[in-house]
């Protein structure tokens, strides 16, 4: 509670608070405790002295008059101090999503049209799920894949809090907008006109700035910098790690992911190596709707530290893993335009016949070719643009869905 | 719990400094007083008062020197959650925190002064007191606990 930590000890007490209620309970406990203390000794120095009573002369005339300046003056200050409300409207939506409303009510079903307010929360539940949100005044944002996002009320700013996942914004200067500002777990980031992306992990946050400024804050030491354009800062919650603004990389056109070398660029749950595979990441089940769970896992290519990737015509993904049961399997790709926007999702059916035998382990190249648009405004193919992510699906529990090894390559010579 | 104990907690969470903790609070306080801002239930206004405590808290860090390690923003937010649902429950720890503060003794009472009034750290009380660091750990430790406990059982009484 000193606030003094060793490097060591501050992920375990952090697990500790985020994984135990009861820690919590404690936590709290102290702080009402302290609170409380100071509290009481304050008014024990301050104990009030047997003061002068003074009748006052009652003119109700002079309390009328004074009463109607007052309320005069107080309408006038509320007019002119009342911002316009906090808002975003859902302009967008794909795939299965949530809406939470301030007051905790949930809603599955979400629709283009919906209103969100300071204290609303949605979430994209899906690695095939995406949300575009008009914020009024020309500035518009996108969540996809698990992404969860909160408006919040904060002083002088339209607030946000990314807890997780992936955004792309696009802050337009308006007359009378104000700067919007994300928090994530390990920073906040401020806008007057910018367009930038926000990948937002609990251990880091990766900031790109496409265009305009953006202020990053990292949360662990409040240190401040203005990332400009064709830059990116990467954000951790340890003061040890540099914080600095870099400029982007040049884009590629292949990446392997390395799995255990960069934990927090993946989502599945890691298994025991066994004689044929060391590296075995298990697909998760997500509740993405009412009786409806499917078993997912997925890399970020942001979060392994990799340059961007471009997507090209002849790109083909390869994914080696095992399955346990028949049937297909579902591998996918987000996709963004290079320093820009949010592009769009297209998935690619892998058929029961293509796998193997069930059990045995099995590789699959799939030509960008074969991947479809899953929306009616994207075009056939995704080439020219940057992968966000690849994700891999099953749809049956008992598939028992695992990965080795995922690959994006780029078009073989001669192509 | 006072919805205003629970929002100062809140703020000490972030800042580590009762009295800082009580200015973020009269700041929210006014802010909620100024700007007219209305909610719809119990729960709306505390978790928007709980989060303004936050973010200025966490202005007041970055203009400090040598501040606190702050509490990843996930566990806040989930320490917050639990306040602001307590809250919308109509908790009503604060009194019986308060009683159980007035029956300790004297000396456990200067212990909780030091380290929360006059905001010492704990290597500065156990130099005033002539003990060692450990001792003053522990001892907070179970006077914290010894509180706590303190509470559950004054709430278990039925009301005289």
């Amino acid at each position: 509670m000193n606030g003094q930590l060793g490097p060591d000890e501050e992920p375990k007490v952090a697990d500790l608070l985020r994984g135990n209620a009861e820690a919590r309970t404690f936590l709290r406990a102290v702080a009402e405790q302290a609170v409380v203390v100071a509290d009481v000794e304050r008014l024990d120095q301050h104990k009030p002295q047997p003061a002068k009573v003074v009748t006052p002369v009652f003119r109700p005339w002079k309390w009328a008059v004074a009463a109607a300046a007052a309320f005069v003056l107080l309408s006038a200050f509320v007019i002119a101090t009342t911002p316009p409300r906090h808002t975003a409207k859902v302009s967008a939506i794909l795939g299965p999503c949530q809406y939470i409303a301030a007051d905790g009510k949930k809603r599955d079903e979400v629709k283009v049209g919906t209103l969100l307010r300071v204290g609303d929360t949605i979430r994209t539940r899906s690695s095939s799920a995406w949300v575009k949100l008009d914020l009024n005044s020309g500035s518009l944002m996108t969540i996809a894949g698990r992404s969860r996002l909160r408006l919040l009320n904060v002083d002088g700013r339209r607030g946000f809090q990314l807890a997780n996942g992936n955004l792309w914004a696009t802050v337009a200067q308006s007359a009378g907008a104000k700067p919007i500002s994300i928090q994530t777990p390990t920073a906040t980031v401020e806008a007057k006109v910018a367009q930038f992306d926000v990948e937002a992990a609990s251990m880091s946050s990766i900031v790109r700035v496409n265009s305009g400024t953006a202020n990053v804050m990292r949360l662990a030491d409040g240190q401040a910098l203005d990332v400009v354009a064709d830059h990116q800062a990467v954000v951790s919650p340890r003061r040890s790690r540099p914080f600095a603004m870099t400029r982007q990389p040049e884009p590629v056109n292949e990446w392997s992911c390395r799995l255990i070398a960069s934990s927090e660029a993946v989502f599945g749950k890691w298994l025991q190596p066994d004689e044929k595979n060391s590296v075995r990441l298990g697909a998760t089940p997500l509740l993405i709707g009412k009786k409806n769970t499917i078993y997912m896992a997925s890399f970020s290519v942001q979060c392994s530290s990799s340059p961007p990737v471009l997507i090209e015509s002849g790109s083909r993904v390869r994914i080696r893993g095992t399955t346990r049961a028949e049937g297909p399997i579902y591998f996918g790709i987000t996709t963004q335009r290079i320093k820009g926007v949010f592009f769009g999702k297209y998935t690619a059916k892998i058929e029961p016949g293509t796998l193997g035998q069930a059990g045995e382990p099995w590789q699959v190249e799939v030509p960008l070719s074969q991947f479809k648009p899953k929306a009616r405004h994207l075009p056939g193919s995704p080439a020219g643009m940057e992968l966000t992510d690849i994700w891999i699906v099953s749809r049956e529990e008992n598939a028992e869905l695992e990965i080795h090894s995922v690959k994006f390559l780029p078009r073989e010579v001669g192509q | 719990m006072s919805q205003r104990d629970r929002v100062s907690a809140a703020a000490w969470l972030v800042v580590r400094n009762a009295h800082t903790a009580e200015d973020i609070f009269q700041n929210v306080a006014l802010k909620a007083m100024t700007k007219g801002v209305q909610f719809e239930s119990v729960g709306a206004l505390m978790s928007w008062a709980i989060i303004t405590a936050r973010r200025e808290g966490i202005d007041w860090l970055r203009r400090q020197k040598n501040a606190p390690i702050c509490l990843d923003n996930t566990i806040l937010e989930l320490l917050e959650q639990e306040w602001a649902d307590e809250a919308a429950a109509g908790d009503i720890r604060g009194q019986a925190l308060r009683d159980c503060l007035e029956d300790l003794p004297a000396k456990s009472r200067d212990l909780l002064k030091r380290r929360y009034f006059d905001g010492h750290a704990c290597e500065a009380v156990a130099e005033q007191l002539g003990v060692r660091l450990d001792a003053i750990y522990k001892r907070l430790s179970r006077l914290h606990q010894a509180l706590k406990k303190c509470i559950e059982i004054k709430l278990e009484q039925p009301a005289s």
